[in-house]
């Protein structure tokens, strides 16, 4: 596993946890697009979360299913995750 | 009414998922036919439990119809409503384009009565087998009644007046009222009805305790209303949506009207307290009439609840000749579902559909399964019967203790 979230587990976990498909590359490209564009409710982005949880083993922080953009969210997991874990 | 031109609530689409077919066409053919599509229950989970035949809908592909995002976040019912309320919107031809423009003038309504079953079961294991952790958000909204109106609403784009009957069984017909009155309070479009997907293992269990549910083995006797052998009900999934919209309206955009909603009452009489059915049945029958404003004679053909309980049979019987009178025993009456089994809010949903489709056709369908009568009534067996029927009554009751009666009419009576 790595120890960042990558852009890739984000479009994996985007189709696993609300059914939207959008291409790694794709969503590198749409990185400030807001996630409600790309169809992700904010039950979805919870999902995603929760998702992110279990595999990491740790809690997220509080806000990341508040976040708008994927950009902002990959920030803010990635900053709570233990560097080199 | 002192208005010059009352709103009608008219039919204008029609869209079906029954176990006898995934399109109102195949629906119709099946049914007209008298096929039964009852079968031995082939649910995964579901093949050590004691509820033998049940009506499945087995080729209806939730991949081909409906978008992932959406299917991800609904049970199996409300993959069946979204599916049947485009197909609905396409009879009526009725675009995203149409809807579009004016989006606060189309509404939803549903019923349902068994819920989404198949999602809550499979995060129900999540939650006992690994933890609440495990629990994926949408159970939050996929469990629950009104799924099937928010999510055909929001996939749709719909923002007009949308609600949700929690009724039994006879919710169905309750929808379609409620989808009437809303037309003729100023709504410009409804779309309405009841789908059901009461088959997993865990709804499966949660009937078992029901004294009507029928447990029998050959698909053949399982289901037999109004008969000797009646031994309860085949529960069965699927349902329909229809299009209720202004009559005068829809003709004006060139729409087919196809029947109108013209009476409609309902009564409680409790829980599997069927002898107290009669009397409450009827009272509905009465109050439909009367809001059609016509007489018992008028009534062409009687969709019936068909139970399959011998005291709900004979009260749904009695109740007939109670509110038509001498009429009660001549009227031709059907009961489809024998055929698909009850999928429960559906069912009597099913039955409007088959209505609609009946006095369109001039043909009464049969009753399959269903030989031997041991009741006061003209049921139609074994073919159909060729009629020229211009007005129907359904009749619905659920295990809770709900009845209810609606009165439709044939498209082309209401023009004339």
């Amino acid at each position: 596993m790595n120890d960042r979230i990558t852009v890739e587990e984000l479009a994996e976990l985007m189709k696993k946890a609300a059914g939207i498909t959008v291409a790694p590359e794709e969503l590198q490209q749409q990185y400030d697009t807001g996630f409600d564009s790309l169809g992700i409710d904010s039950l979805g982005l919870l999902g995603i979360v929760g998702e992110l949880e279990n595999r990491y083993g740790a809690p997220m922080p509080t806000d990341a299913e508040r976040c708008k953009t994927p950009r902002q969210f990959l920030d803010l997991v990635n900053s709570a995750l233990p560097a080199g874990a | 009414m002192s208005e010059p031109h009352p709103r009608r609530a008219a039919v204008t689409g029609i869209g079906v998922v029954a176990p006898n077919g995934t399109s109102t066409e195949s629906f119709w053919k099946s049914t007209q036919e008298g096929i039964s599509v009852l079968d031995r229950v082939t649910r995964e989970g579901c093949e050590h439990l004691p509820l033998r035949v049940a009506g499945e809908v087995r080729d209806f592909e939730p991949t081909a119809a409906i978008e992932e995002r959406y299917l991800v976040q609904t049970d199996r019912f409300t993959h069946f409503a979204m599916a049947a309320a485009d197909l609905a919107l396409d009879d009526a031809r009725l675009g995203q384009a149409d809807t579009g423009e004016a989006p606060f003038s189309v509404g939803v309504v549903t019923a349902a009565g068994s819920g989404g079953g198949e999602f809550g079961q499979r995060e129900l294991q999540q939650l006992w087998g690994k933890g609440s952790r495990f629990v994926g958000p949408y159970q939050s909204i996929a469990w629950f009644y009104a799924a099937s109106t928010g999510q055909i609403s929001i996939r749709r784009g719909f923002k007009g007046p949308c609600s949700v009957v929690a009724a039994d069984e006879a919710g169905g017909l309750d929808a379609l009222a409620h989808a009437a009155r809303a037309v003729r309070r100023g709504t410009d479009v409804i779309v309405a009805g009841a789908t059901e997907a009461p088959l997993a293992p865990y709804s499966v269990v949660c009937q078992l305790g029901y004294p009507e549910l029928s447990t029998g083995d050959d698909p053949a006797r399982a289901y037999r209303p109004f008969t000797e052998g009646a031994c309860g009900f085949v529960p069965a999934e699927g349902g329909a949506m229809f299009v209720v919209e202004e009559a005068a309206s829809a003709r004006e955009r060139g729409a087919r009207v196809r029947a109108t909603l013209v009476g409609h009452a309902a009564t409680f009489t409790g829980a599997s307290r069927w002898k107290e059915s009669r009397e409450g049945l009827a009272q509905a029958i009465r109050g439909a009439l009367d809001e059609a404003g016509l007489a018992p004679e008028e009534i062409d053909v009687v969709f019936a609840d068909a139970l399959g309980v011998p005291e709900a049979d004979r009260a749904e019987a009695l109740a007939i000749t109670d509110a038509l009178g001498a009429h009660g025993r001549r009227v031709p009456v059907t009961a489809p579902k024998t055929g698909i089994g009850r999928s429960f809010c559906a069912a009597p949903v099913l039955d409007a559909a088959a209505a609609v489709l009946a006095m369109e056709h001039g043909l009464i369908p049969p009753t399959p399964n269903v030989f031997d009568i041991c009741h006061d009534l003209d049921l139609v067996t074994v073919r159909a019967r060729a009629a020229e029927p211009r007005t129907a009554l359904v009749l619905g009751r659920g295990l809770m203790g709900s009845n209810s009666a609606l009165v439709l009419r044939h498209g082309a009576a209401d023009a004339s």
